[in-house]
């Protein structure tokens, strides 16, 4: 029996097969994207050629993230809020706290037992997002995947003050003119990243293990600089764009074998491998 | 009687059709020779313009459109609600307005009613201030506001404000508070009778009419939906909202499309309803009881005891939000949201103990701030759900 998650995220839409025992057997990550968010349906059927599997050898689909809410081939949406903390919990089973840094939103799961109890999401802001980084890597000439290990060889704190994505971009030109050097800068912004998604984080209370997710946990500044701001440890998976997708996975095989249970049909009807849309009829 | 030409239907539909398009019965009243007085909040005394055959008109701001108009006044962090009042104004929308009357019941309402009245023309302004806090001399001092707002009425209208008058007011306003609290008889059940979408439709076209139409289409809602045979569906939790202002069916149906809506705690929801004006000798005195005491506003600062130099905080949460305890147990409610309007600081600075009020009698809750527009609600839709699988 196969399962499948589909976490379509703002920047990036990933997928996840796992089998009964939630073994992930393949996974594909794409973008988004503006030209490409109608083309999950190819992400999908990737992943199943990836597996050698068909869309009907599924036994059923979640669909996560913010383009969850018309997937034509899911069979069960769920909120990525569950789904990451599904999913980190099958990782790190001692999680309690979870923070989540996409590209368009921030969140803090606290998560007692492998469930979702209550979270803080940032508001419309980019501000301590994904984006805030790769607006400012833009500006700086450097590509995104190198900012972390740019930062590392900084020797010099500066303060970023700025917190909105815009004005944070002048303060760097200001920066840069006055000589500061671009790895002390980058290393600023990743405080400036950090120290805003930990004010989200202490709303919650936050109780080890803490556990980083989502694109901005690839870049070791950010990491470091969260460690300093939590005062704690904090664990990062080796794929940490894929546990919303993982934990679809997951939820739709215990869903699956819940509704097993209670003996009712689990209906896969109406899938369609199409374009999925952000928009509902 | 003014002839009603509008309304050739009932119930439900009727407050439909109401709720779409709020403004085609007071202008019909208005052809016919009434005065109509606008007010943006639950803290004018509707009592006293109903006393004098004058027509009490909600002002509502609108989530679907762009303030462009009001920003020229006011500063942009600021109230959004009170910006779109004062902008739809501006751009003339309830021109058939013939007065408007505004109280104290925050700094926004109060600053935004002085520029209000210096750029919009109307033949009767008037603003009623309000204490903050909950004291005896506070009451004193309401009485007096009610005072100086009987005399300027008196004035515009020429008649005089009697006790009997405003007795037979009461008695109305105290009937439809009655009908109100009727309807949300019909959310107790599982599934409710009644959808959050449905009540806030007819409690915001009751506040387009007068109080006699109003009741008239209370009663037909209620007679109506205890014998359809189809309601809303169950879904998966039974949520109360708290809110300032909840006043899209938009809005609702974010919170409708994944639990039912059966109990509200909001302005053009429940809490104008909630509780009678009482009958006393002088009806001005019932009038400022009712407004100091038994609107559950966070304008209004209820401290469990004046002059307590130690605070009690569990004796202080269970006199602020007491009343909520028997709604939550007869309601069945499982789970609530805290709504905010961005910037609307007394709901901001009431949230976190009201939250604590709620996790001591055990009811899950979560806080959701939105700007007031409905770009808003997607990222919206992704909190409700979230929290209603945290509660399921």
């Amino acid at each position: 029996m196969y399962f499948a998650g589909v976490d379509i995220g703002s920047t990036m839409t990933k997928v996840v097969l796992t089998d009964a025992a939630d073994n992930i057997l393949s996974s594909v990550k794409g973008p988004t994207g503006p030209e490409h968010r109608q083309l999950a349906n190819e992400v999908m059927k990737r992943v199943l050629d990836q597996a050698k599997l068909k869309l009907d050898d599924i036994s059923y689909i979640v669909a996560t993230g913010y383009g969850r809410v018309n997937v034509p081939f899911a069979d069960e949406q769920i909120t990525e809020l569950s789904c990451h903390a599904r999913g980190v919990s099958s990782l790190f089973p001692g999680v309690r706290t979870a923070i989540d840094i996409g590209g368009q939103d921030a969140k803090c799961m606290k998560i007692r037992n492998g469930k979702l109890v209550d979270f803080v999401m940032n508001d419309k802001c980019a501000a301590g997002t994904g984006r805030f980084l790769e607006v400012t890597a833009a500006t700086l000439g450097i590509k995104l995947d190198d900012l972390g290990a740019l930062s590392l060889k900084s020797t010099k704190k500066i303060e970023i003050s700025n917190v909105c994505t815009i004005f944070a971009q002048q303060e760097i030109v200001a920066r840069l003119s006055e000589g500061e050097k671009v790895e002390d800068i980058i290393a600023g912004l990743h405080h400036a990243v950090a120290s805003r998604v930990a004010i989200l984080a202490r709303r919650l209370k936050v109780e080890p293990d803490v556990v980083l997710t989502g694109g901005v946990a690839k870049n070791i500044g950010v990491v470091t600089a969260m460690r300093e701001a939590l005062g704690c440890e904090i664990l990062v998976p080796e794929e940490p764009l894929l546990t919303g997708a993982l934990g679809a996975a997951i939820l739709a095989r215990e869903n699956y074998d819940k509704a097993g249970k209670r003996g009712e049909p689990v209906t896969t009807k109406g899938r369609r491998l199409e374009k999925a849309t952000f928009f509902t009829k | 009687m003014t002839i009603q030409k509008s309304k050739l239907i009932q119930g439900l539909s009727w407050a439909h059709e109401i709720y779409a398009d709020r403004e085609q019965r007071v202008r019909e009243l208005k052809a016919a020779g009434k005065k109509i007085i606008g007010y943006p909040c639950a803290y004018v005394p509707l009592e006293m313009l109903t006393a004098l055959d004058l027509v009490p008109y909600r002002i509502y701001g609108s989530i679907r459109e762009p303030v462009t108009e009001a920003d020229r006044s006011l500063p942009a962090t600021f109230c959004p609600f009170m910006r779109s009042c004062l902008d739809r104004a501006l751009k003339g929308k309830d021109d058939f307005l013939d007065g408007l009357v505004t109280a104290h019941s925050c700094d926004p309402q109060h600053r935004t009613a002085h520029v209000w009245e210096s750029c919009v023309e109307y033949s009767y302004t008037h603003f009623i201030d309000m204490p903050g806090t909950l004291r005896a001399d506070s009451m004193d001092y309401y009485k007096g506001q009610l005072a100086d707002f009987k005399k300027t009425l008196e004035a515009y209208t020429g008649k005089k404000l009697t006790a009997d008058k405003l007795k037979a007011a009461i008695k109305i306003h105290n009937q439809q508070r009655a009908l109100v609290r009727d309807m949300y008889q019909l959310t107790i059940p599982d599934p409710p009778l009644i959808s959050g979408t449905e009540i806030l439709e007819t409690i915001k076209a009751v506040m387009s009419l007068p109080v006699a139409e109003g009741n008239e289409l209370l009663a037909g809602v209620i007679s109506e939906v205890k014998s359809r045979s189809k309601g809303p569906p169950k879904r998966r939790a039974r949520l109360m909202i708290w809110s300032s202002t909840l006043d899209d069916t938009e809005v609702m149906n974010v919170f409708e499309s994944s639990a039912n809506v059966v109990m509200d705690d909001s302005c053009g929801g429940f809490r104008p309803f909630r509780a009678n004006v009482k009958p006393t000798a002088d009806p001005i005195d019932g009038l400022a009881d009712y407004y100091m005491n038994e609107i559950t506003c966070a304008r209004t600062f209820r401290q469990a005891a004046i002059g307590e130099t130690k605070k009690d905080y569990p004796k202080d949460l269970a006199s602020r939000f007491g009343y909520v305890k028997t709604i939550v147990k007869d309601w069945k409610i499982n789970g609530a949201i805290l709504f905010l309007v961005r910037y609307c600081d007394p709901f901001a600075f009431e949230m976190p103990s009201f939250k604590d009020y709620l996790n001591s009698i055990g009811v899950p809750s979560t806080y959701i701030e939105y700007d007031y527009t409905v770009g808003a609600l997607a990222p919206m839709k992704t909190r409700v759900e979230a929290f209603i699988e945290t509660i399921t």
